[in-house]
C-alpha cells in the first residue's frame, strides 16, 4: 500500500517537474505590456530621453508608419509621441541615433530615412531638437537645406571626436558619399570630406567608442566593399581597417557592437556578416584576431548583434537579431567561449527582426529587450525580458558628460575581484539601433570589492568606489 | 631645314609605336594581380570552357580544385575562389552564397571534423557529410606555406559501376588516379576545399543535427533507399564516393 502511495506521489512530481522545466526559458515574453501594438513595417530602434523626464524612452521607427516614443507607465508600454514631425508616417526612417548636438545636456535625435535601396533618394533625413516642449527639424532651417542628405544610407552613429561633448553624426550612407555632421554656429555643416571620411561605399553598421585610440574611433562595417576602422586622430581620423585586419572585404556587413569579449578591461570589436561568418575581433599585438568559432559563426540573415547581460549573472550574452530565421543567442563565457543558449521565448522562427535595443524601461535592474520586425512583412514588436529565478544584484552606471548629456562613445571600466570588464556608452548603430546610454552589470556571484573606472571621450579616466549595489548611479564629468 | 623636321617627327612616331608595342607586350606577360576588386567568379566563368573542355561538370569538383590548386595566386586567393563551387556536383555557386555548417569524419582517426561547405543545393551537403571524409593538406602559395582541410573521396577509378554520367577520364588514368588533372593524398581523391575546419565540440555537432537541413532533412537522405534517392546530385555522386 505504502508503495503504491509512493509510487503516485513520484509520478505526480515527476509530472510537475517535468512540465515546470519545459516551461523554463532564458527570456520571458512580455509583448503584451506594448499597448496598441500594431502590425507595421519597423527598423531601427533607439534609447534616449524623449521627453526630457530623467527617463529613457524606446524610439522606434516607421517605414511609412509613425515613428514611436515607447515610455513605461503603470505596467505598460505607451507611445507618448504626439507630435506630427517626429511621428513622419509619410517618410520611411529605417536608421535612428541620439546625441546632444547642441551641448543643452539633451539628446537630438537624428532619423535616417531611405526611400531608394541605393544612391540618392527623395527624402532628407530628420535631425529633431526638443525645443521647448515641440519638437523642431533642424534640417528644415534655410540655413541647413543645402546640406541634405539626399543618398540611401542605413545606420548613425554619434561620435564626440574631440572629446569636448561636442557630438557629430556620422551617417553610414550606401552608395554615396559618408556624412559627418557637426553643429557650427547655428548651422548643420557636412565635415566628412574634411575629415577625409567621405567614402563611398554600401554603408550598413557602424559603431564609435574607444577601440584603439583611447578617444572615440569609429568602426563601419561595409557591404560589397572592405570595412573601416577609424582611428582619431586629433579629432581627424585615419583608416586603418587593413592594417589591423578588421576589412573583411569579401563579407557583407550587418550587426556590429563593442564588447569587452576577454573581461580584460577594454572593447573588442563583434560584427555579423549577412549570410556570412560571424566575427569576434580582439585585439592581439597590434592587429585584431577573429576568435569566433561555431556555432557562435554560423552565417546567419543577421540584423542587428546585442552585447547585454540579460541575466545579471555577471557575463555579457550576444543576442543576434536574424530576419527570416530563428534568432541566437550565446554568453560570453571565460576565455572567450561563446556558450549557445537556447531559447524558445525571442526564438521567433518566423520573425522578420529588422532592429532591436536594450533598455531596464521599467527600471527593475533587469533589461528589456525590444525586437522590431518589417522589410518584408508587417509584424508587431516583440519585448521580453530575462526569466531570473534567484536572486541576483546588478549596478548601472550612467555617465552624463559636463553639459549634463549622456556621454555616448564613453567606456566605462568594472573592476572587482573576479574580472575588469569593460562597457561602450553605446553612440549607436550597431544596425540602424541604438542602446540605452547606460553601462548594465549583472554582479557575479563572490564578487568584492568593486570600483568603477569611466574613461571619458577625451581619453581622461577617474576611478569611483561603489559602496551600494542594486542601483543607478550616476557619474557626472568635472 | 624641312628635311630635318621630318626626319625628326618620324622619328617621333617611330618611338611612340615602339612604346606602345612594348606596353602591349608588357601587359601580356604580366600575371594575374587578383587585387582587392578581382572577380573570381567572372574568372571561374571565363576558365569554364578549359576546365571541362566536354562540358561535363558532373560531379567534378575535382576538377575545379586542381585548376584553382594550379594558379599562382595568394592563400586568401585560394579560399575565395573554393567558394564558387560545389565539391558534390561540380556546379558553380553564386558569390556570396551562404556556406552550411558540416561535420564530416577525419580519414587519419575517423574524428569530427567541423567547417563550412558552399554547395549548390543541401542534398549536397548530406552527400558531403555521408560519403566524403577529411584530410589536412599543406601547399605553398605565393604568400607562403599554408595548411586546409580537404574533402576527400576513396580513389573511384577502379569501380565497376563508375557513374557513366561524370567523364571518367577526368579523374582517372587506367585505375590510378590521374594527378595531371585532379589532385591526390594518399591514393584519396581531392573534391573541394572545407572552410574554417577545426575539430568538432559538442555544442557544433548539437548545431548541427537539429539544422533543419544538414539535421532531419540528411537524415531522411542519407537513410533512403539509392533507387529512392532524389534532389541534388540524384545517386550520381553517391555512387562515385560510396565504398
Amino acid at each position: 500500500m505504502v508503495i503504491k502511495y509512493l509510487l503516485k506521489f513520484f509520478l505526480v512530481l515527476f509530472f510537475f517537474v517535468s512540465h515546470n522545466h519545459s516551461k523554463a526559458d532564458f527570456f520571458k515574453d512580455i509583448t503584451s505590456q506594448i499597448e496598441d501594438n500594431d502590425f507595421r513595417l519597423s527598423y531601427g530602434i533607439s534609447v534616449t530621453d524623449v521627453n526630457q523626464d530623467s527617463k529613457y524612452e524606446f524610439v522606434v521607427t516607421g517605414f511609412g508608419f509613425s515613428n514611436l516614443a515607447l515610455t513605461y507607465q503603470n505596467g505598460k508600454i505607451v507611445n507618448i509621441n504626439k507630435n506630427e514631425i517626429f511621428d513622419d508616417a509619410k517618410r520611411k526612417t529605417i536608421g535612428v541615433a541620439a546625441c546632444d548636438i547642441d551641448q543643452d545636456g539633451f539628446e537630438e535625435i537624428y532619423f535616417l530615412n531611405t526611400d531608394t535601396y541605393s544612391g540618392e533618394k527623395k527624402y532628407s533625413d530628420r535631425l529633431i531638437d526638443n525645443n521647448s516642449d515641440s519638437f523642431v527639424d533642424l534640417f528644415e532651417k534655410d540655413i541647413n537645406k543645402k546640406n541634405l542628405n539626399l543618398t540611401a544610407g542605413r545606420s548613425v552613429v554619434c561620435v564626440d571626436r574631440n572629446g569636448d561633448g561636442k557630438y557629430g553624426i556620422y551617417v553610414a550612407n550606401y552608395g554615396g558619399p559618408t556624412r559627418f555632421y557637426e553643429l557650427r554656429s547655428g548651422q548643420i555643416l557636412d565635415l566628412a570630406e574634411q575629415l577625409k571620411i567621405n567614402k563611398i561605399t554600401g554603408g550598413r553598421a557602424v559603431v564609435a567608442g574607444n577601440i584603439l585610440s583611447g578617444k572615440t574611433d569609429i568602426f563601419a562595417a561595409n557591404e560589397r566593399g572592405k570595412n573601416f576602422l577609424y582611428y582619431n586622430s586629433d579629432g581627424y581620423f585615419q583608416d586603418i581597417a587593413e592594417d589591423y585586419k578588421v576589412d573583411d572585404q569579401y563579407e557583407n556587413g550587418r550587426g556590429t557592437t563593442l564588447t569587452d569579449i576577454f573581461y580584460r578591461g577594454r572593447l573588442d570589436i563583434v560584427t555579423s556578416n549577412w549570410n556570412g561568418y560571424h566575427r569576434a575581433f580582439v585585439l592581439e599585438d597590434n592587429k585584431f584576431r577573429d576568435i569566433a568559432t561555431p556555432t557562435y559563426n554560423i552565417p546567419t540573415r543577421i540584423r542587428t548583434v546585442i552585447s547585454a547581460d540579460f541575466d545579471n549573472d555577471g557575463y555579457d550574452e550576444i543576442f543576434m537579431n536574424n530576419i527570416g530565421e530563428p534568432n541566437k543567442l550565446f554568453k560570453i563565457k571565460e576565455n572567450g567561449f561563446f556558450e549557445e543558449i537556447n531559447i524558445k521565448n525571442a526564438y521567433e522562427a518566423n520573425g522578420l527582426g529588422t532592429g532591436a535595443a536594450v533598455a531596464d524601461i521599467d527600471d527593475d535592474g533587469i533589461l528589456e529587450l525590444l525586437i522590431a520586425h518589417g522589410e518584408s512583412g508587417m509584424q508587431p514588436l516583440t519585448m521580453y525580458k530575462a526569466d531570473i529565478k534567484k536572486d541576483f544584484n546588478y549596478l548601472r552606471i550612467k555617465p552624463l558628460n559636463k553639459f549634463g548629456a549622456p556621454a555616448r562613445g564613453a567606456t566605462v571600466i568594472l573592476n572587482s575581484n573576479l574580472r575588469k570588464h569593460a562597457k561602450t556608452i553605446d553612440a549607436g548603430s550597431g544596425y540602424l539601433c541604438q542602446m540605452e546610454p547606460v553601462a548594465h552589470y549583472g554582479i557575479r556571484e563572490g564578487e568584492k570589492n568593486i570600483s568603477i573606472d569611466v574613461v571619458w571621450t577625451n581619453g581622461l579616466l577617474e576611478t569611483f568606489n561603489v559602496n551600494e549595489l542594486n542601483k543607478i548611479i550616476e557619474i557626472r564629468q568635472k | 631645314m624641312r628635311e630635318i623636321l621630318d626626319i625628326f617627327f618620324k622619328k617621333i612616331k617611330l618611338l611612340k609605336t615602339l612604346f606602345i608595342f612594348l606596353l602591349i607586350t608588357f601587359s601580356c606577360f604580366l600575371k594575374p594581380s587578383y587585387s582587392k576588386d578581382f572577380n573570381y567568379y567572372e574568372d571561374l566563368v571565363k576558365d569554364w570552357i578549359k576546365i571541362f573542355p566536354d562540358q561535363n561538370r558532373n560531379a567534378a569538383g575535382p576538377k575545379f580544385f586542381k585548376h584553382i590548386l594550379d594558379k599562382e595566386i595568394t592563400y586568401q586567393d585560394f579560399i575565395e575562389y573554393n567558394k564558387l563551387y560545389c565539391a558534390v556536383s561540380g556546379s558553380l555557386i553564386s558569390p556570396n552564397s551562404r556556406p552550411d555548417f558540416v561535420y564530416l569524419k577525419s580519414v587519419e582517426n575517423g574524428e569530427k571534423i567541423c567547417g563550412f561547405y558552399h554547395k549548390c543545393c543541401f542534398p549536397c551537403s548530406c552527400d558531403l557529410m555521408k560519403y566524403s571524409q577529411v584530410k589536412n593538406m599543406k601547399h605553398k602559395f605565393s604568400d607562403g606555406e599554408k595548411e586546409f582541410t580537404v574533402l576527400t573521396i576513396k580513389n573511384p577509378c577502379g569501380k565497376k559501376d563508375f557513374p557513366r554520367e561524370v567523364n571518367r577520364n577526368y579523374f582517372c588514368n587506367g585505375e590510378v588516379l590521374d594527378n595531371n588533372q585532379v589532385v591526390s593524398i594518399d591514393n584519396r581523391l581531392v573534391i573541394g576545399l572545407l572552410h574554417n575546419s577545426s575539430k568538432c565540440n559538442e555544442q557544433s555537432i548539437a548545431a548541427i543535427d537539429k539544422d533543419e537541413y544538414t539535421g532531419a532533412y540528411c537524415q531522411l537522405r542519407n537513410n533512403a533507399p539509392l533507387e529512392q534517392v532524389q534532389g541534388g546530385m540524384g545517386d550520381i555522386f553517391i555512387k562515385m564516393a560510396r565504398d
